[in-house]
């Protein structure tokens, strides 16, 4: 499969992130741009670090991650529901099915000057554009697992007089997890590009708003912080769930696991 | 059975409007009555009559015109730039080594996230959203470029291999053809992101005159009218732009043996 050698591989694979670094400090050391344009690694580690033992990124992360986990938490689980209906009950999907794929087409942001009209630009607003990004990639993953268990074992369940509890349970739920936990991971992925976003718009407190704050005051060390920080969180939020997700798949047998 | 049909398509039809035209009566109801925060709501006459506004005074056709150019703009240049990095990660294997840890670091930060840093850099007029919109659409197509030519049968290459075909003829007639597919994938998906960005950028980068910046500006008048409006152009032109890069592809890749 590698067809190179490995130790080649490993050391071009390590040497360029650092080649990137080098780059960028030696671009500021010889002062190639001035220090309003591109400030050094030590100025942004400098900023890191002062941001850190005032206390003030923990606030702002914290502020954001709250937001990030009801938002999602909301959007998330009542697309669970809501893709769990349209797949179960053909009345349910004919009554919201229109209405449900004409907002999809709707990006998340064009909603956002609309929320700030209804909600003003408090909390509610952001967690109610975050539930809404979250929303419909769980809702319709949720939808496409389900639609997609095979219709025999629906009537395997029937010919033994599965009660519905056993039937989620026993059939469902194992028979839809993969589907609807990649629909979830997208979902956090998008929970937090319009978290940040949002927080950009609307700056008050949060990640986006000390990014903008720095922004216009020019503190580029601030907004490189954000931009580091923010990608690290992205991150670490997808490999967790990946783990997560490695996990409660555990038991499934390797053979069956086509959708992995 | 065929009028069963007919009355099933239509009573779907019908079932299918019921949601949506009562969130639309009880909306226009609540802009009329004035509920609790009727400031909040406009009727249906309102939203029309600001179409009719925006449409006479040529600021949607200016303003949708202005969107689109950013949109294929980036487009343009940002799946340009990913189709040559993506195939240059695919058949040379120390730029794939270099720039895989690259990419998949910058790729971590949300979007939007590049907005601070880019308008320090670039002002916030239409290069900083040329750039933004670009990065939206290099991201997928480079990854779906890599992942075309990787993904190549080796029994084709050794097929080749046995007509002793140069390196070009391999690209041109094996890789090229059975990598098309997953680029135009890619290719539906930077145009689904650009557009997304294209808005996002608009909205934050109020400068110029995009739909974005008109809804900005609704917003920040309190003229929910016009931002129902820009939801729905947005809306539809996202629809429409699935819809005709999914006809394209269809159409491009008719020679493909069908796989379900």
């Amino acid at each position: 499969m590698s067809g190179g050698t490995p130790s080649a591989k490993t050391v071009v694979t390590m040497a360029s992130p650092l080649c990137v670094l080098l780059l960028w400090h030696g671009l500021t050391a010889a002062r190639v741009f001035p220090p309003e344009v591109l400030v050094s690694p030590q100025a942004v580690l400098a900023a890191f670090d002062s941001l850190i033992r005032t206390g003030e990124l923990a606030r702002h992360l914290g502020e954001s991650l709250q937001r990030l986990l009801w938002g999602f938490g909301i959007g998330s689980g009542s697309g669970l529901l809501f893709g769990l209906a349209m797949a179960l009950s053909v009345t349910f999907s004919r009554l919201f099915d229109p209405l449900f794929q004409a907002l999809r087409q709707v990006p998340v942001l064009a909603f956002i000057p609309l929320l700030i009209l209804v909600f003003g630009i408090d909390e509610v607003f952001k967690i109610v554009i975050i539930a809404k990004a979250a929303f419909f990639p769980t809702a319709l993953s949720t939808l496409d697992g389900v639609r997609g268990v095979p219709k025999a074992w629906f009537e395997v369940a029937r010919i033994y007089r599965t009660p519905l509890p056993a039937l989620v349970w026993r059939v469902l739920i194992p028979a839809t997890v993969p589907a609807v936990l990649s629909g979830v991971r997208l979902s956090l992925t998008r929970a937090w590009l319009v978290l940040v976003a949002a927080e950009l718009i609307v700056a008050d407190s949060g990640i986006g708003q000390m990014m903008e704050m720095g922004r216009q005051m020019f503190r580029l060390d601030v907004v490189m912080v954000g931009v580091i920080v923010a990608g690290v969180i992205g991150f670490a939020l997808d490999r967790g769930f990946v783990l997560l997700q490695a996990r409660m798949q555990r038991w499934r047998p390797p053979a069956t696991g086509a959708a992995a | 059975m065929k009028a069963h049909a007919l009355y099933g398509a239509a009573g779907r039809l019908a079932l299918g409007l019921i949601v949506p035209l009562a969130l639309f009566a009880l909306w226009d109801h609540q802009a009329r009555n004035g509920g609790a925060n009727a400031f909040a709501f406009v009727s249906a006459a309102q939203v029309g009559r600001a179409l009719r506004e925006l449409l006479h005074s040529g600021d949607l056709a200016l303003a949708y015109g202005s969107s689109l150019k950013n949109a294929f703009g980036g487009l343009f240049w940002g799946s340009l730039a990913g189709l040559l990095t993506g195939a240059a990660m695919a058949l040379v294997r120390p730029v794939d080594w270099a720039l895989t840890p690259i990419y998949h670091s910058f790729r971590q930060v949300p979007l939007l996230g590049w907005l601070p840093l880019i308008g320090l850099w670039f002002g916030s007029g239409d290069l900083s959203k040329l750039i933004v919109i670009g990065l939206s659409a290099f991201y997928p197509a480079v990854l779906y470029t890599y992942e075309g030519l990787k993904g190549v049968e080796a029994r084709m290459l050794e097929v080749g291999q046995l007509y002793r075909l140069t390196a070009w003829q391999t690209f041109w007639t094996i890789r090229w053809p059975s990598a098309l597919p997953s680029i135009f994938t890619g290719l539906l998906q930077s145009l689904a992101f650009a557009w997304i960005a294209t808005i996002g950028v608009e909205l934050l980068f109020p400068s110029g005159f995009g739909l974005g910046t008109v809804m900005q500006h609704g917003q920040l008048q309190a003229r929910l009218d016009i931002v129902v409006v820009c939801i729905v152009v947005v809306g539809l032109t996202g629809f429409l732009i699935n819809l005709l890069v999914s006809r394209l592809s269809r159409h491009a890749l008719r020679w493909r043996a069908v796989r379900s």
